[in-house]
């Protein structure tokens, strides 16, 4: 049995008087890897943005893990296990790699209010077992800020997967990579999903990725799912080429 | 030329822990040590002047360097940490005007809880806001309550100020006062460094970095800028403790911004990227003050000229300058050796 480890229902948001997420219902089950597809301005990120509590829906509830977080601040939405990684890489700018990861093991830990232990001594394992599963070791001590684009946002991803998140969403995960980074760091993605049972929900435009590594898709258009179902059922649907597979030629 | 090329032993090991923290913080600490033996009290006196705006200036870049919010009220909390140690002393002098050492040492002790009170309280609202509306916002309180102790004559004496504020015997001769206060500074710089090193520290730093990623890492953002608000009254209040005994008084003018503005000097000069940054600011800023006020009367437009080269050309400070060259050194050196060696911790630049 696996349980529903996220469950989203009636969920609404406005801005002003645009209606950019529309009742929507939507579920994953635990050890679940889908991705989120659909135009620009469909609504993808901000579907992501009301998950994660950067933005308040109007109406609608959002359970995790048995809790409704309907609502919550970002950081207590982070704090119960729900991570992401951004399309435009977020990182600390002047801080290094390892300070980067670092820094986010000891918000999962709770110990960002130790003032005076010593911030090398804590959570150092966890910290180099992050840089190791996303191939960072070499880069430990260089400058977040001074990365190439693709170490960014590789280094993006190792800060969303300090602590060991239950769930985790990724805004194109892929955006600014050469072909070679794109296929390992979604190889990395799979791995993540297979071997440490991550949940995984990702957005992409890159249709061969999003039809190689999702098992389940969701198509948004204008707030609204058009289409839900495994990569063949959304393929054949009409509608769904119609508004956004036509555009890539399936 | 570099460091480590120099010494290749302790200097070099102490930078790869600590950055340019180390290295300046013990040379600087031996400096000092030795002020007092130069002739005459001149020396001694500037030099407790250093280190208590040192101090103060060490404080406010806990806002600056490490949190990312720049700060121009900061003087509100050395100045009510002056008030309050200035207020126990003249309740606890005898009609004399005398005072013993352990009541000395209690009127000292009440300035730092005082001023982090007060941290809390203005904290609580500033930590709301970020960027310019940040430093609007501690601007403000910090001139509210620059105007409260201005004009509440029955409670602070308005702009008479609190006088007579005269150490016990053994401090008032300038060197024992000039050794206490070094120990102090010491002791708090000390406990600064390992606060700036903590998880709390690097915490910090993940909010001068980026806020909103800060958030989605589970990471509470007010109530660390305010905890870190509050820490940072608490030291500028130890710096305003010492002021009083110091001067001998204290005036309302501690809490203005014109005060506040001189932290802000100190850690542009010294540099923002190193726990003693602000203090060798401190050195530079009081030194030039005291040898440009012997010979003419244009202070103001020197720092100013000064402080308008360090932002053009210099944005990280002085140590700013140092790191930069100590860096392209080490690398230079990892090049020809091929060894990946560890890098200092202290950024070098100011947000």
């Amino acid at each position: 049995m696996s349980a529903n480890i996220l469950e989203v229902a009636g969920l609404e948001k406005h801005f002003g008087g645009v209606h950019v997420t529309c009742s929507i219902n939507f579920a994953m089950q635990e050890g679940e890897q889908s991705a989120i597809i659909g135009p620009n301005g469909a609504g993808k990120s901000t579907f992501m943005n009301l998950l994660t509590g950067y933005h308040r829906p109007d109406a609608g509830k959002v359970v995790f893990a048995g809790e409704e977080i309907t609502g919550l601040p970002p950081h207590q939405v982070a704090r119960r296990g729900i991570s992401r990684a951004f399309q435009v890489s977020s990182i600390f700018g002047r801080m290094t790699v390892a300070e980067n990861v670092r820094a986010a093991v000891h918000a999962q830990m709770r110990a960002t209010f130790r003032l005076f232990a010593s911030a090398h001594r804590i959570g150092v394992e966890e910290t180099g077992r992050v840089l190791a599963l996303c191939g960072m070791e070499r880069k430990r001590d260089l400058m977040a800020g001074e990365l190439a684009q693709g170490d960014k946002k590789r280094l993006e991803l190792a800060i969303a997967l300090a602590g060991r998140p239950r769930l985790l969403f990724l805004d194109e995960p892929t955006a600014g990579m050469s072909i070679e980074e794109a296929r390992s760091t979604m190889e990395l993605v799979d791995r993540l999903n297979r071997e440490l049972k991550l949940t995984v929900l990702f957005t992409e435009h890159d249709m061969g990725i999003v039809f190689n590594h999702a098992r389940r898709l969701t198509l948004l258009h204008r707030g609204a799912i058009i289409v839900q179902g495994t990569p063949a059922e959304v393929r054949a649907n009409e509608t769904a080429q119609k508004v956004y597979l036509g555009e890539h030629h399936l | 030329m570099s460091a480590t090329a120099d010494s290749p032993g302790l200097w070099s090991r102490l930078y790869a822990a600590y950055g340019l923290s180390g290295p300046v913080a013990m040379l600087m600490f031996a400096l000092f040590l030795l002020v007092p033996l130069l002739p005459g009290e001149f020396w001694t006196h500037v030099g407790t002047e250093v280190l208590i705006l040192g101090l103060f200036a060490m404080s406010f870049n806990l806002l600056y360097g490490y949190m990312g919010q720049i700060s121009f009220g900061h003087a509100a909390f050395f100045g009510v940490g002056a008030y309050a140690t200035a207020m126990l002393f003249t309740a606890l002098k005898t009609p004399a005007g005398q005072i013993g050492i352990p009541q000395f040492l209690a009127s000292l002790l009440a300035g730092p809880p005082v001023a982090a009170l007060a941290a809390l309280v203005i904290g609580f609202f500033c930590v709301r806001l970020t960027g310019i509306y940040f430093a609007m916002l501690t601007l403000a309180f910090g001139e509210m309550l620059f105007y409260i102790v201005f004009s509440w004559y029955s409670f602070t004496k308005g702009d008479d100020g609190i006088q007579g504020l005269l150490p016990p015997p053994f401090f008032q001769d300038s060197a024992n006062f000039y050794y206490f206060t070094l120990a102090i500074v010491t002791a708090a710089v000390f406990v600064m460094w390992r606060i700036t090193e903590s998880p709390f520290g690097y915490t910090l730093r993940t909010l001068r970095d980026n806020q909103r990623r800060a958030a989605f890492l589970g990471t509470n953002v007010r109530t660390h800028m305010l905890a870190n608000f509050v820490i940072a009254g608490a030291f500028a209040g130890v710096a305003g403790a010492l002021w009083g005994p110091f001067s001998r008084s204290v005036n309302p003018g501690l809490l203005g911004w014109g005060e506040s503005g001189i932290a802000v000097f100190m850690t542009l000069i010294g540099g923002a990227g190193a726990i003693v940054g602000p203090l060798l600011g401190s050195v530079i800023y009081t030194l030039l003050q005291a040898v440009v006020k012997m010979y003419t009367v244009y202070w103001p437009l020197t720092i100013g000229s000064v402080i308008l080269l360090i932002v053009l050309f210099a944005p990280g400070g002085i140590l700013g300058i140092v790191d930069r060259r100590i860096r392209a050194a080490r690398a230079e050196g990892e090049a020809k050796e091929g060894d990946p060696g560890a890098g200092p911790r202290d950024a070098p630049a100011p947000p």
